[in-house]
């Protein structure tokens, strides 16, 4: 077990590296900021002299070398637009990505499973068809839709919620559930097959022969088989939820991560970008290393196995 | 009855915030995005700048109409061709309570013309090589050359304290800005938005508001329903449409003013079959400056008849501009034998597409083929400031120097071996070249008309529109905002 997680640790090391090093390409081909940064009247030679002064001018090779040097002491450099350590950029809009993600984890999970379950054990009935419309609503509304639609209804019209900014906790209901919406779609649809899997199987018919009715057989032994594919989902949906929130987090203007990105690339601010890819591409190693660790946990098959 | 008691609930929810507030005290602003810096001698882009520029004070400002008159400056004469001698006020303070001196100026004008800074704004002051203070109220610059643009540059020269920002080092002055202008910063949250309180001994008056929260909002969209909520105060940067549709909500005010910002286009006279210059003149005839306006600016832009505005020192009002002449343009195009030929439009997401789009059926229905090529913006400017051969033929673009004078603009955009320019004419050289180097205005205003004339014969560029621009305000705010686009909240007032 422990052989196979540094194996997996080295693996992950090296897509982290590959995958920072065709950021670094891309954007180094694509052009640098220093026509952006000057104001647009500038001479040739006032353009030349930025750029040497930002190191830009540097081969391509030498400013990878370098950057992998200063990486690995840790440093992650300066912006050259904000002109602050990039590594306080992105830290300082890191807790507002977790509050978003969490947020809309539990939009999702709250919502998702009870959903999926009801909609798996009352199969064929009205309340699977409204909950599947609920989900396929969810599932096909896109964000900047269904962001907008929420600040109409409930900050606009209604005046319950705050239309935007990341002021106070009530901020983060209506992003919450406008990212929220797909994943508590994924999920219910995905408790709801996972479980209608489980009880078509013998020991449930076995369950129920002993005279356990079917939301206790459900209770007592199906929702633990049917988690292990829920869980390969939330590992997957918690990377998506930090990484893809940049439509939610533009239109509500949610300071995370995501719009954070955005802005970074257009203005190519290199070193921004590159600690956040950086950082995204460590938690969905992270997480689905966690999931494995879960499965461990909870089937005992797979961790004998090992 | 229960439902007539929630109507009173949801209604009472709607009235709540606005009948709470006896005075107004905090005042908020939404902006695209967050301030780069809030070190004013750094990032030089309308968010930053609209939030130190009420951090700081300025040696010279312009007034309501435009005009440059004093701040920091109370007066100034040219003592000869390159230098110039500013008296100053020596009743002002820094936030820290240190007194403003000549020192001070002379350090900002250092620190900014300092290539180490790294100063995205050093190209517009890099002509000065020299300040020093005669005496405690006294400052003198010196130019490289007659410079005509140096008050008009000065305008956005902030003055920052030496003695703090010796101390605390650049990188913390950035973060804890310390100014003299009529808000002090409390707190600066990056990405979300920074807060100022009023410096009531501000040498000016009393601010009109107590506390300014200036907010980063990226979508448009939300920036309105933050101000039909009274969430924001005032909201920058509508786009035509959002503009007129707010103009029917009672609560709320747009307010537009003509800018300095020329929209254009770009024709390539060095490479591909625009080198001809009729086909250039065809393409002059074929836009339809006033139907773009109408129909995608909603009227909020002023056809031009060159690449310049009233704002702007040097613009010719009077010279004869291209009218819309389809037919015209397809004789042109015929003469040429031109028809078909292929052009390639490069544009980014940071212009209108619409507008690209529209030029490029009307330019298409005189005979010739244009191809739409979309860039990410750092791609687009490189390829428009590269060679010739790479710049495609035709752009659009929207053009500020943020000086108000065409040196600022005719100059980087047409004087040969300038990066934008794909365009050479020694005439149009000669006459750019005179109005940069004497301080003589009459003198200057003749070689712009000369200049301007060499432009309309040469059509290496087209002058589309003025640009407007609009803000969104509660009605309360009373505020008529500058053509320079400065988010001066002392200007402001707010009404019930």
């Amino acid at each position: 077990m422990l052989r196979y997680a540094a194996g997996r640790l080295v693996q992950a090391a090296i897509a982290v590296l590959g995958v920072l090093t065709i950021v670094f390409i891309v954007m180094r081909f694509s052009g640098d900021p220093t026509l952006l940064l000057v104001p647009e009247g500038s001479t040739q030679e006032a353009v030349d002299a930025l750029r040497k002064q930002l190191g830009f001018d540097r081969p391509v090779v030498i400013q990878y070398l370098d950057y992998l040097q200063s990486l690995g002491r840790f440093d992650f450099g300066i912006s050259v637009v904000q002109r602050i350590p990039a590594i306080d950029i992105v830290a300082s809009r890191v807790p507002y990505t977790v509050m978003l993600a969490l947020g809309a984890l539990a939009v999702a999970l709250f919502v998702g499973l009870p959903a999926g379950i009801a909609m798996a054990v009352w199969r064929g009935g009205w309340l699977e068809r409204c909950l599947s419309a609920l989900a396929l609503t969810g599932q096909s509304l896109p964000t900047f839709l269904s962001g907008m639609l929420l600040i109409i209804v409930f900050g606009v019209v209604l005046g319950w919620l705050p239309t935007s900014g990341a002021g106070d906790i009530r901020a983060l209901i209506l992003p919450s559930i406008a990212l929220g919406a797909l994943s508590m779609s994924t999920f219910a649809r995905m408790a709801r097959i996972a479980i209608i899997d489980e009880l078509g199987k013998d020991y449930v018919r076995a369950a129920r022969a002993r005279g356990l009715s079917k939301a206790g057989a459900v209770e007592r032994h199906v929702l633990r088989n049917a988690a292990i594919p829920v869980v390969t989902v939330a590992a997957l949906e918690i990377g998506n939820l930090l990484a893809g929130a940049v439509i939610v987090e533009t239109v509500f203007a949610w300071p995370g991560i995501g719009q954070l990105a955005i802005q970074s690339i257009q203005s190519r601010d290199f070193l921004v970008v590159q600690v956040i890819v950086l950082l995204i591409s460590i938690v969905y190693v992270l997480t689905s290393l966690l999931a494995d660790l879960v499965y461990a946990l909870l089937d005992p098959r797979i961790r004998l196995a090992s | 009855m229960k439902r007539l008691s929630l109507a009173a609930a949801i209604l009472a929810c709607l009235i709540a915030p606005a009948a709470a507030q006896a005075t107004k005290d905090v005042l908020t602003i939404d902006a695209p995005n967050d301030a780069a810096t809030l070190d004013p001698h750094l990032q030089w882009d309308a968010d930053s700048y609209g939030v130190y520029r009420n951090i700081f004070d300025n040696l010279v400002t312009r007034d309501a109409s435009g005009k440059i008159v004093p701040q920091i400056a109370t007066a100034w004469r040219t003592l000869d061709d390159t230098h110039v001698e500013f008296d100053l006020r020596t009743d002002v303070k820094f936030h820290d309570g240190t007194a403003l001196t000549a020192d001070d100026v002379v350090f900002s004008v250092k620190r900014i013309t300092n290539p180490d800074l790294k100063s995205s704004q050093l190209s517009q002051f890099n002509q000065i090589v020299d300040a020093k203070a005669e005496g405690p109220g006294k400052v003198v610059l010196t130019t490289q050359s007659p410079y005509p643009v140096l008050l008009a540059q000065l305008v956005k020269l902030s003055i920052v304290p030496k003695a703090y920002v010796e101390r605390v080092g650049d990188q913390e002055f950035n973060l804890k800005p310390v100014g003299s202008g009529p808000y002090k910063l409390r707190e600066w949250q990056k990405g979300v938005q920074a807060t100022v309180d009023a410096v009531d001994t501000y040498w000016r008056g009393k601010p009109p508001f107590k506390t300014v929260v200036f907010r980063a909002v990226p979508d448009v969209s939300t920036r309105i329903a933050d101000l039909k909520t009274g969430r924001a105060d005032l909201v920058r940067l509508l786009p035509p449409d959002e503009a007129i549709a707010l103009k029917k909500e009672p609560a709320l005010n747009v307010l537009t003013v003509p800018t300095e910002r020329v929209g254009y286009m770009f024709i390539n006279a060095q490479a591909g079959p625009t080198t001809d210059l009729k086909v250039r003149q065809a393409i002059a005839y074929a836009v339809d400056k006033q139907g773009i306006i109408d129909a995608l600016l909603q009227g909020l832009g002023k056809p031009v008849n060159s690449i310049g505005a009233d704002p702007i020192f040097g613009y010719q009002a009077d010279i004869a501009g291209y009218g819309y002449d389809p037919a015209k343009a397809k004789a042109l195009v015929k003469e040429a034998k031109a028809e078909g030929a292929e052009l390639t439009f490069l544009t980014s997401p940071a212009y209108d597409r619409r507008i690209v789009e529209a030029i490029q059926q009307m330019v298409n229905d005189v005979g010739l083929k244009v191809n739409v090529v979309m860039l990410d913006h750092a791609t687009f400017l490189r390829r428009r400031q590269g060679t010739p051969a790479e710049a495609g033929q035709l752009a659009i673009g929207v053009w500020s120097c943020a000086c108000q004078d065409a040196d600022g603009i005719i100059f980087p955009l047409f004087r040969t071996g300038s990066t934008w320019s794909k365009y050479s004419n020694p005439a149009f050289d000669t006459a750019a070249d005179a109005a940069r180097s004497t301080l003589d205005e009459a003198k200057r205003m003749a070689a712009y008309k000369s200049a301007y004339e060499v432009l309309r014969q040469d059509v290496p560029g087209l002058g589309l529109y003025q640009a407007f621009a609009s803000y969104g305000a509660r009605k309360e705010l009373q505020w008529q905002p500058t053509s320079n686009e400065s988010l001066f909240v002392m200007d402001m007032n707010w009404k019930r």
